[in-house]
Formats: C-alpha cells, sequence, structure tokens
C-alpha cells in the first residue's frame, strides 16, 4: 500500500507515493533519480548514503521514506549553487581528497553538518565527525586536511 | 631536460568536479528503459553435488522474464590463468564447492520480484563432507574438491636456485620460523556492479566495475562463444578496485547471459554481504621460512615452503603463490634460494589480486624473521637491510634485473631518519617502539601470453583541442590524470586541454588493465609515445608553414614555435586546419604503442626477467601498545617509496596513504570468522577496516631517482605501498614490548598471551 509524502529536497518540494518499506535512500535515487547518494552497504554501517536530515548528516538507509515525509533534505547535487562549488567541495578537489570518489558525497556531507555545527574545528574532532564514513582509497589523510582548510576558509 | 611544467605538478583530479557534485555516475546509477533487475541463486552448502534444479515456480512469477541454470549456457569455463588451470564456470552444472557458489540467475521487472524468483528455486543437493584448511584439505582421506586434483593440491612447484644445503653449512646461524598471514578483504566501497544489453545481431554493450575491460572483454567472449568485436566494455566510474576487479568477475558473465537471453538491459548489483562472501579475498598463507647468515648479517640461503589456501576454485591462486615465492628468492640479495610451493583447494571463496599480489604474505614473514636475525646478531635492523639491499646490476636467482635507478638503500635510510630510528633507541619507554621493514615490488609483470604493453591515441581536433584515449581504467587511482598530465607535457599544451577517454573497448586502444602497478610505467610510455607521435606531425606541416628545420621546432602552450625565436610560431589549430601534404582529414591522430622490454615468465624454469621496472619501499613504524588491553595504537608511519619521478606529487602520496590503511587492517584489525565454511561476520561491523580515528600519522616521501626507461623518469607505487606495513608493525611491537607475533592480524589477545608468556618465562 503507497503512501503520499512530501518532502524537500535541496530546495525544492517533492510529492512521492512510497511503499511503507521504501528507505530513504531508495527513494532519493530510485524515484528523484538523485544518484549522488551511494549505496554501499544498505545497513548503516559505511556512510556512504549519509545526506543532511534538517542539517543533520544521518545514514539515509537507515530511514524510512515515510519519516521523511514533511522534513528538509539535502543531498550532494544541493551543494552546487548555480555552478558554483560549496567551500567543502572546492577544497577536497584542491587537496586530492578524491580517488574513486565513491564516499566522496557522503563524507562531504558529513563534514558539512560539522561545519554548520563547529564551524572551527580541530583535527580530532575533524575524525570523530567523519569516523562514520567509511573510505578504503584514501587513508583519510587528504580528507582531513581539505576539512580543515575549508573551515580555516570560511 | 629542459623545466616541465605539467609533470612533476600537484594539478587537481581531472574528474574531480564531476566526483564531488555527485554527477559522477557508478554502475548502479545506471538507468535504461525496460530495464531489468537480475539476482544469483547461490550454494549455501560448502561441498555438494546438484542432483536437480526445478524453476518452475520461479518462472511463473510476474514478472520474472528469465531463469538461468547452467544447462541454459554454452558451458564454457573462465580462462584466468588458462590451460589445466581453468576449473570454473560461470554457474555452476554438477557441483558446488564453497557456500555462495553461483547456481542460478534470475532477471525480473524489479529487485524485490528478483529476490523472490530465487527463493522460488528449488534445488536438491547431495551434500558431500568438506574442508575448511589446508592441513585437512591435504590429507589422504579428504575429499576431492575438483576430481581431477588428488590431495586437492591446485599447483606443486618446486625450485632451487644455487646450492641451499651447502649454504646452510657455510652459515654461522640458520634461522627457522612458522608464519601465517589471514585472509582479506578488499571492500571496495561501490559494491559489484553491472548493466549489460545486447543490441541488434548479438552485441553485447556492458558498463561494469572494472579495472581491465581488456579481460571482461576477452573472457565474455570467449564464455558466451561470440567474437571479441560483439563485446564492447563502456566507459564508466569505478569505486574502487584493489585487484578485486582486475580480471573478469563473475556477475559479469551471468549479467550478459541475462541480457542475452531477455533481450533487455540487465543490472545486477551485489549487496555488501555478497561483496564480502563472494568476491575475491587476498590469499591466507602459511609460510615455512629458515634463512642462513653469516655473523656480520650477510644473507647466505633462504628456504620456504609456501602453502596457499586456494579456496574452492583458482582465480589467479597458482600465481599469486608463485610471486610469494619469487619475492623469497628476490627481496634483498639471496644467492641461494629453495622454493616449495603449495596451492591447495578448500571449500571456502577463493581468493584472487589483491594489492600486492603475494608480496605482502612473504614479505611479513622475511621481515619479520630479518628483524629476528639482526637482533640475535646483534646488528641494527636498519643496517642488516642496508647490507644486504638489493643494487643495480643485480639479477635475483628468479631473473630480476634491478636497474639503475634503484632506489633501495634509500628508501631505508630516509624512512629510518624520518622516524628518529637512532633517537628513540635511546630511553624507550617499555610499551613503545620502532621498526622497519623493506620491500620489493615490480611495475608490470610479463604474465600473459596476451603480452606485455599498452598503446594509446592522441587526437587533435581542428580547434587545437585534444583527446586522449586510453584503455586502462582509473578506478580511483588518478591514472586518468598522470596520463593526462605525460600527454600534455610531450604535447606542449595544458592539462584541462585534455579531455580523455578511458575503458571503452569500442573507442580505445589495447592495453591489459590497471594492475601490477603498470599503468604509468608502461601505459604512460605508450602515452608519451602518442604524444610525440601528434607532435611531430605538427612538427612536420610547422616546418613547412614556418619555413623552419623539423630540429629547430619547440612545441609548447598549444603552438609550434622556432626555437629561440618564439615570436615565429603557428597555432596547433592552423596546423590541423592547414592544407598541406603532409596531413590527411581534418585531425591529427597520434598513435603509441610501448611493449615493454621484458621476458614472458616461465613456467618451466622460474627464471626471466618479467618486469622493466622493479620498485623498492621501506616503511618505519612507531607504536605505543597499551599493556593492559593489548592494543595497538599505531602513531606514525614513515613510508619512503623508490618511485624514479613523480608524475602527480598528490596522487602518488595518496596511493601511499591509503595502501598504508589497508596494510594496517591487515596488521591489526581485518579478519574474517568462519564456522565451517560460512562467514560469521560479512560486514563492516565485524570486519573492521580502518576508519579516520583508527589511522596512524602517514609521512610519503618521495626518492626520486630517475629511471631511464621510465616516462619521464616514473616507475609504479600503486601496490609496494601496502606491502611493508605489517612487518613494520611487527617489528616496532617487538622493540615496544619484547614480544614476536609471527601471524596476522595481531590481535590484543596474541599481545597480551605474549605479555603473559614472556613474563612467565622471566619468572621461571
Amino acid at each position: 500500500m503507497k503512501k503520499l509524502i512530501r518532502i524537500v529536497v535541496n530546495g525544492k518540494l517533492f510529492k512521492v507515493r512510497v511503499d511503507y518499506y521504501r528507505t530513504l535512500l531508495e527513494v532519493l535515487r530510485e524515484d528523484l533519480h538523485l544518484t549522488g547518494t551511494k549505496n554501499g552497504c544498505n545497513e548503516g554501517e559505511c556512510g556512504a548514503c549519509t545526506v543532511l536530515l534538517e542539517g543533520k548528516a544521518v545514514y539515509s538507509c537507515l530511514i524510512l521514506a515515510l519519516d521523511a515525509d514533511g522534513r528538509e533534505i539535502t543531498t550532494i547535487e544541493g551543494l552546487l549553487k548555480e555552478g558554483k562549488l560549496d567551500p567543502l567541495q572546492q577544497s577536497f578537489v584542491e587537496y586530492g581528497a578524491i580517488q574513486c570518489g565513491f564516499c566522496t558525497p557522503g563524507m562531504i556531507l558529513s563534514a558539512k553538518a560539522l561545519l554548520e555545527e563547529n564551524p572551527s574545528p580541530s583535527e580530532g574532532e575533524i575524525k570523530t565527525a567523519l569516523a562514520g564514513n567509511l573510505c578504503r582509497c584514501t587513508g583519510y589523510k587528504k580528507i582531513v586536511a581539505a576539512v580543515l582548510a575549508a573551515s580555516q576558509r570560511s | 631536460m629542459s623545466a616541465l611544467s605539467v609533470v612533476g605538478k600537484r594539478l587537481p583530479n581531472i574528474d574531480s568536479f564531476s566526483k564531488v557534485t555527485g554527477e559522477a555516475k557508478f554502475c548502479n546509477d545506471l538507468v535504461f528503459p525496460d530495464m531489468l533487475f537480475g539476482k544469483i541463486l547461490r550454494s549455501p552448502y560448502p561441498h555438494a553435488e546438484i542432483v536437480s534444479i526445478d524453476t518452475k515456480m520461479a518462472v511463473k512469477l510476474p514478472g520474472v522474464e528469465a531463469v538461468m541454470t547452467a544447462q541454459d549456457t554454452p558451458k564454457i569455463k573462465y580462462v584466468h590463468l588458462g590451460g589445466a588451470y581453468e576449473d570454473k564456470l560461470p554457474l555452476a552444472d554438477k557441483k558446488v564447492r564453497y557456500i555462495g557458489d553461483e547456481v542460478a540467475a534470475v532477471a525480473a521487472t524489479d529487485e524485490k520480484i528478483a529476490e523472490k524468483a530465487i527463493r522460488l528455486i528449488r534445488v536438491k543437493y547431495k551434500i558431500l563432507p568438506a574442508v575448511f584448511n589446508t592441513e585437512e584439505a591435504l590429507k589422504p582421506e579428504a575429499p576431492l574438491i575438483h576430481g581431477d586434483r588428488s590431495n586437492n593440491i591446485a599447483a606443486s612447484v618446486t625450485r632451487e636456485f644455487g646450492d641451499v644445503e651447502e649454504a646452510f653449512k657455510q652459515s654461522d646461524f640458520v634461522f627457522e620460523d612458522r608464519y601465517e598471514v589471514q585472509a582479506q578483504a578488499h571492500c571496495c566501497l561501490e559494491p559489484r556492479s553491472c548493466v549489460a544489453m545486447f543490441e541488434q545481431k548479438g552485441n553485447l554493450k556492458i558498463w561494469t566495475a572494472t579495472q581491465s575491460p581488456y579481460f571482461v572483454q576477452k573472457e565474455l567472449a570467449h564464455i558466451l562463444n561470440i567474437p571479441l568485436t560483439k563485446v564492447r566494455v563502456m566507459e564508466i566510474h569505478v569505486g574502487g578496485g584493489f585487484g578485486a576487479r582486475s580480471k573478469v568477475c563473475e556477475d559479469e558473465a551471468i549479467c550478459a547471459f541475462l541480457a542475452q537471453k531477455t533481450g533487455k538491459p540487465v543490472r545486477i548489483t551485489f549487496t555488501r554481504e555478497e561483496e564480502f562472501t563472494t568476491t575475491r579475498i587476498r590469499h591466507p598463507m602459511v609460510i615455512h621460512l629458515k634463512t642462513g647468515v653469516k655473523k656480520d648479517g650477510t644473507i647466505m640461503a633462504r628456504q620456504a615452503q609456501i602453502i596457499t589456501d586456494n579456496g574452492a576454485y583458482n582465480h589467479m591462486g597458482p600465481a599469486v603463490t608463485g610471486v610469494a615465492g619469487s619475492i623469497v628468492a628476490s627481496l634483498y640479495r639471496v644467492p641461494n634460494v629453495k622454493i616449495e610451493l603449495l596451492t591447495v583447494y578448500t571449500n571456502k571463496h577463493f581468493g584472487g589480486p589483491f594489492r600486492g599480489y603475494g608480496n605482502p604474505q612473504a614479505t611479513f614473514a622475511i621481515e619479520s624473521q630479518l628483524d629476528l636475525i639482526a637482533r640475535k646478531l646483534g646488528i641494527d635492523p636498519v643496517e642488516i637491510r642496508i647490507k644486504n639491499a638489493n643494487r643495480y646490476g643485480d639479477i635475483t636467482p628468479v631473473g630480476w634485473k634491478i636497474t639503475e635507478s634503484c632506489g633501495f638503500s634509500e628508501c631505508l635510510r630516509e624512512a629510518a631518519d624520518k622516524i628518529g630510528w637512532k633517537e628513540k633507541q635511546k630511553d624507550k619507554p617499555f610499551g613503545r617502539g620502532v621498526g622497519i621493514a623493506g620491500c620489493i615490488h615490480l611495475s608490470g609483470f610479463h604474465v600473459y601470453t596476451d603480452g606485455d604493453f599498452s598503446s594509446a591515441l592522441i587526437k587533435i581536433f581542428s580547434d587545437g583541442s585534444v583527446e586522449l584515449s586510453v584503455g586502462s581504467a582509473d578506478m580511483g587511482t588518478w591514472s586518468k590524470t598522470a596520463l593526462a598530465q605525460i600527454a600534455a607535457e610531450e604535447l606542449g599544451v595544458t592539462l584541462d586541454q585534455i579531455r580523455v577517454v578511458s575503458m571503452d573497448t569500442e573507442l580505445t586502444p589495447m592495453d591489459l588493465g590497471s594492475w601490477g602497478s603498470r599503468v604509468i610505467f608502461i601505459g604512460g610510455n605508450a602515452v608519451r609515445r602518442a604524444a610525440y607521435d601528434a607532435k611531430w606531425q605538427l612538427f612536420e606541416i610547422a616546418a613547412e608553414k614556418l619555413e623552419a628545420n623539423i630540429e629547430d621546432l619547440d612545441s609548447r602552450e598549444s603552438r609550434i614555435s622556432i626555437k629561440g625565436a618564439p615570436q615565429k610560431y603557428i597555432k596547433f589549430s592552423d596546423c590541423v586546419g592547414a592544407t598541406s601534404p603532409h596531413k590527411v582529414g581534418n585531425m591529427i591522430i597520434g598513435k603509441g604503442h610501448y611493449d615493454s622490454p621484458t621476458e614472458l615468465a616461465n613456467r618451466e624454469t622460474g627464471v626471466s626477467n618479467i618486469s622493466a621496472a622493479p620498485i623498492f619501499a621501506a616503511h618505519a613504524a612507531e607504536v605505543e601498545v597499551d599493556l593492559q588491553t593489548g592494543r595497538v595504537r599505531v602513531l606514525r608511519i614513515v613510508a619512503a617509496h623508490d618511485i624514479g619521478k613523480a608524475i602527480n606529487p598528490t596522487a602518488v602520496e595518496g596511493q601511499i596513504e591509503g595502501a598504508v590503511a589497508q596494510g594496517f587492517g591487515y596488521a591489526l584489525t581485518e579478519q574474517y570468522e568462519y564456522e565451517n565454511g560460512k562467514i560469521l561476520n560479512p560486514n563492516f561491523l565485524g570486519y573492521r577496516i580502518p576508519r579516520t580515528n583508527d589511522m596512524p600519522e602517514i609521512m610519503a616521501i618521495l626518492v626520486e631517482k630517475i629511471d631511464s626507461e621510465g616516462p619521464f623518469g616514473a616507475k609504479g607505487v600503486g601496490e609496494p605501498a601496502l606491502v611493508p606495513v605489517a612487518p613494520a608493525i611487527a617489528n616496532a611491537i617487538y622493540d615496544a614490548i619484547g614480544v614476536r607475533i609471527n601471524s596476522l592480524p595481531i590481535t590484543p589477545e596474541k599481545i597480551l598471551t605474549g605479555l603473559k608468556n614472556n613474563a612467565q618465562r622471566e619468572v621461571a
């Protein structure tokens, strides 16, 4: 049985009919075709599905779409404004913090949530904030450096 | 050489924008009209005969468009190592040999229907006794996993170079130790995924997360029994590889069969559990190592017995064991070597290529033992390594020629120096220590009769814009960017003026793929030649238009100019658009091909120079051991790498840092838990890979001794950065607490047991 939900994604209102068991991750990717958010494990352990739910970093694979009804979500696609990269995105590019890119959307959003709450984090605080996002390519060094640099710029 | 303007610069990755905005598409992001979803039915038993398969109920389920078993296929086995090593079908025919073995496949209009259909397939199995470790598998009464392989021995090779018995007699000390290393999962963040579709007249198009479109094309053509030209591997972003995807993967053939049967696009994406349980792993090994030395530390001889747990199928197992054996013969100067290599089948998930390919296993044994030897002899562990380090002019017993750019000693000195080796020998608190380990690896491995080559194309369009076309895949290694930097430097343009086309087997020239640390050295040389060819064609036209001699021409900033008179120039676009007897058509196409000057691996003698560029590294680790809990904190790793020339230093550092993280996990935290062949921890919670707050400080040191054969002097780095990590950490742990642990991973339990044993020994 489907229910109509209203979700605001990246500032735009969407009305979607969803089965009760669909996750927010599935609805974003399959119904709204926002494929920037990735499915790395589907069980809340890798962070590739991280989105911002009212500014807080959450695992969208663990959230039922029904629970997102009436709420605001930011995905990686929402960061680019009129062709300009967000300072975090810019920093990731400059610091070489991206290799395969699969963890990148989730990683950036977790970092964004951190910087909204704590604009001048220490390296340790950055590591803690990103501990929920796995990366197998980079060893994290350049990712942490990029987030630190982005925080120092703004 | 004149000053470089693109090579050697920390330029941003050319795919950055796409990846950082979420625009970059991976296989699971692809959607096509009428696309079906494929699922695989897997064996729940580690060893069983297939008595019957009843697909009636699955076929009848609305939404199901194909249900396939082996009987619906030509039943052609994967090639991989070829010949007698071919032992696996895409779908099991008579037997299943591990929990997860592919038995049937379904394509349906949505994933949930496909999953339900899988559950409706009734398979009758006759359960057979199974073996889960090499000891059991080798027993005479053990069940045979592959009927034609007695004692479950997939491969057995014994080689001797020199005279080890005599050398041991002449040694002042002989050391004998046993080492054991565990299976390791690649844990690519992107789970396996592919989309296949057949177009008119049976032409297959497949998007797949692969490192080697070449092998996907070759194997699928073979398995489907269709010509190579009818298999097109497409370009797509790939979420990691590390060797998991350097050969054809099982979902690819199955997806192709489903697409062929249904006439529709089919997408298969693995769950994380399938990724952990049914994709390749690093081979577990038991290594008995016997080394003879003189009292001054000179290595006289090494004898090793290596027993590899192959898992249920060969894949590249015998070759991985072979590399481990070659490392025993080649790491440091070893005049006499005997290696006994056994690759043994068991009823478990099977190994394949994984960054290092047998080297991490062998080096853990060699470098742990050399540390022990140094201490027993009273020689500094750094000095004993420098004493025995490979040097230019050496040829190892297996035929590897050490080239002039060899930077092994430099790496050892740098690593020791930057960790503060000498200072840290004094006033050491118990629980804190430093360790060092070295490694040898190769840029490129000439192991296939297909050859050891790469090709590239450069196209210059009429507006002067440039396209570089390469067959290898960039699964995160920055190869596209680095290769473009090589092309840009040679051609005389900036990086952002080059667009790179990769992977697509219809558009790009042949390349064996991204594995064996070969892309920069072999691929880079092909790219450089293609750029040179294109440049030369521009020169021919420009010489005519500028009325100059070709030797006097220079190419930079998209212009051909006269050396010393840069005001006399002609733009690329004007060359391409010019009417000239030297030009055909309105495009310049430069072709480059590089055949590495190497010898094909010799399966008879085991001696051949399979690489034109051996590469070296040394890692030093500083650790702190918690004496209460046994937890090891790795404070710092200094990783010194002999890379010839860093085409892009950011990229090289990225490779080193990422590999060190994987080596860290291999050393301390990553382990599969099994029960009768079933994996108990097929998830990130149970199988621990490092997170941000686990990581030590990593200092990457790039030792640049220009290699005369490499493009702008460059050699590879992708694999060696993983190899020395575990032994460096193990040696640091010994330095810290006097406990020598000869098996991986080094868990807190092993540390605490070691401390307890030491304490009891002291009291006694």
